[in-house]
């Protein structure tokens, strides 16, 4: 069942590097630099749907107290934190040429980078813990407040950065996107997804087989 | 505008090798617990689901 | 009104033995106290230069503190071997996090107080005009930073590492917290009006309302076992 799943993603990955590299068009304004968007764009979508899988989880687990969830959470946090490091360093290699720096406080950069920070604390503290009841339990918690507080990150990033200077470097992206680009978008947004639950499907098990070996 | 091919193909092999290493990681930690216990020597083929 | 109660006694324990010891009160204050001196010695005798980056001088103060205040909620349980007795607290233990919480926010708000004096006097900032504004975004913020700092301690009190583990998971929470203070006080500084900054007053409400309801949620989770 992985295995197909892993097949799927590879595949999907493949037609997804086809779509960003034969079928999109070269970018207008900004040239070949925005293919890099085919895999930012598309890991970060993952990135927030895997930690609203966390927020879910959680509460699930506190819920009904089934490791499954706890597991669930686990594995789809750590997946998250994996894809958003992998957007944060395409977004600066992309930032390099475009805006001629690594990293801007711009927006969008900072609310991700922010994302990041607190999402590698959960994994800290479940690493701290021992016990594996007291872990899920404690970690179930944070995975609650860090998901309540994406919203709250995004608008304060975004006020902070918008309302006193108005952005005034070229934002990645066009404003509109043909309808090739969004096709293409699309396509690698379901490879990722399919990566994701294909890394997280693996994840899970590996996390059952540890707490065999452990119990 | 240069088309900065550099850029792009580092995004992507940073890409491909994080997920990739993500993936062999996942595999061989999978590999180690799936090893039948003490004894064994080093480097045996897992054992088949 | 039996939930008032318990965490009224939990309140009135916390600042009892705070006001009697004043262990966490006295270093804090010499903390502060030195924190001043820090900023200074940073930035130089330069004037306008420390009024531009005031407001944010001030909350990372307001921070510092709050992290070694905070992460102290517990330890008088932890210490003295009465975990177990909160553990063991009959009925809601979110009663326990309103007193802790309250009792928290207490004991900052008279430290900023005293920061605020601080830098009154050292840094010679007049800063009476602003008072009262100044004195909203406080209460908004410190409340802010207690909910989620008070669940943090809890969460932290029997973990390794948890000095350490405290402030690493803290500040990232805290961002909104922080951009809506800082962003607030630095108008508020300005003279402007509070309407002026009325959307960050309004996330710094929301974040409290989201912080404190959370907290009450969650805070038996914590406690368990």
């Amino acid at each position: 069942m992985t295995r197909v799943l892993g097949w799927l993603a590879a595949l999907a990955l493949l037609a997804g590097l086809g779509m960003a590299f034969a079928v999109a068009p070269r970018e207008a304004t900004q040239g070949t630099v925005q293919r890099i968007m085919y895999v930012h764009v598309p890991s970060v979508w993952v990135a927030y749907c895997a930690f609203v899988v966390v927020f879910v989880a959680s509460i699930a687990y506190l819920a009904t107290r089934a490791e499954a969830a706890d597991r669930l959470a686990h594995a789809s946090a750590e997946v998250g934190v994996l894809f958003t490091g992998l957007t944060i360093a395409t977004g600066s290699i992309w930032g390099k040429p475009t805006w001629g720096t690594w990293w801007t406080w711009d927006a969008r950069l900072t609310s991700v980078a922010v994302l990041f920070v607190m999402y590698v604390g959960y994994l800290l503290l479940r690493g701290m813990i021992d016990e594996g009841e007291r872990a899920a339990r404690y970690a179930a918690v944070l995975g609650v407040v860090a998901a309540l507080n994406i919203p709250l990150v995004h608008f304060s990033v975004l006020w902070w950065r918008t309302l006193h200077q108005p952005p005034s470097l070229m934002k990645p992206g066009p404003s509109s996107m043909p309808p090739v680009i969004v096709r293409a978008l699309l396509v690698n947004f379901a490879a990722f997804a399919l990566l994701y639950l294909y890394f997280v499907a693996k994840r899970v098990r590996l996390l059952r087989l540890e707490g065999e070996a452990g119990a | 505008m240069g088309d900065n091919w550099g850029f792009v193909l580092a995004a992507y092999a940073l890409a491909a090798i994080v997920l990739t290493g993500y993936w062999r990681h996942l595999v061989r930690r999978e590999r180690e617990l799936n090893a039948p216990v003490a004894g064994h020597p080093p480097g045996a083929p897992p054992r088949q689901q | 009104m039996i939930f008032a109660r318990r965490a009224w006694s939990v309140v009135w324990k916390d600042l009892l033995v705070e006001r009697r010891s004043k262990e966490t009160l006295n270093a804090l204050a010499f903390f502060s106290l030195l924190l001043l001196f820090v900023f200074q010695f940073a930035l130089g005798p330069d004037r306008e230069r420390l009024a531009a980056a005031l407001p944010g001088l001030l909350w990372l103060g307001f921070v510092l503190a709050g992290l070694l205040g905070l992460g102290r909620t517990f330890v008088l349980e932890r210490e003295n071997d009465c975990w177990e007795g909160l553990i063991l607290a009959p009925g809601d233990k979110s009663a326990i996090y309103v007193g802790k919480l309250a009792a928290n926010v207490t004991l900052m708000l008279v430290v900023e107080g005293l920061i605020l004096l601080l830098f009154a006097v050292f840094f010679n900032v007049d800063l009476a005009p602003a008072l009262t504004g100044l004195a909203l975004v406080m209460i908004l913020g410190t409340v802010g930073l207690a909910a989620v700092g008070t669940l943090f301690a809890a969460m932290t009190a029997q973990v390794r590492a948890r000095e350490l583990l405290f402030p690493v998971l803290l500040l990232p929470v805290q961002v909104p917290v922080l951009l809506g203070t800082v962003k607030a006080t630095e108008a508020v500084l300005l003279g402007e009006p509070l309407g002026a900054v009325g959307h960050w007053l309004g996330l710094l409400a929301a974040a409290d309302v989201i912080y404190i309801v959370t907290g009450l949620l969650t805070f038996d989770f914590l406690l368990e076992s």
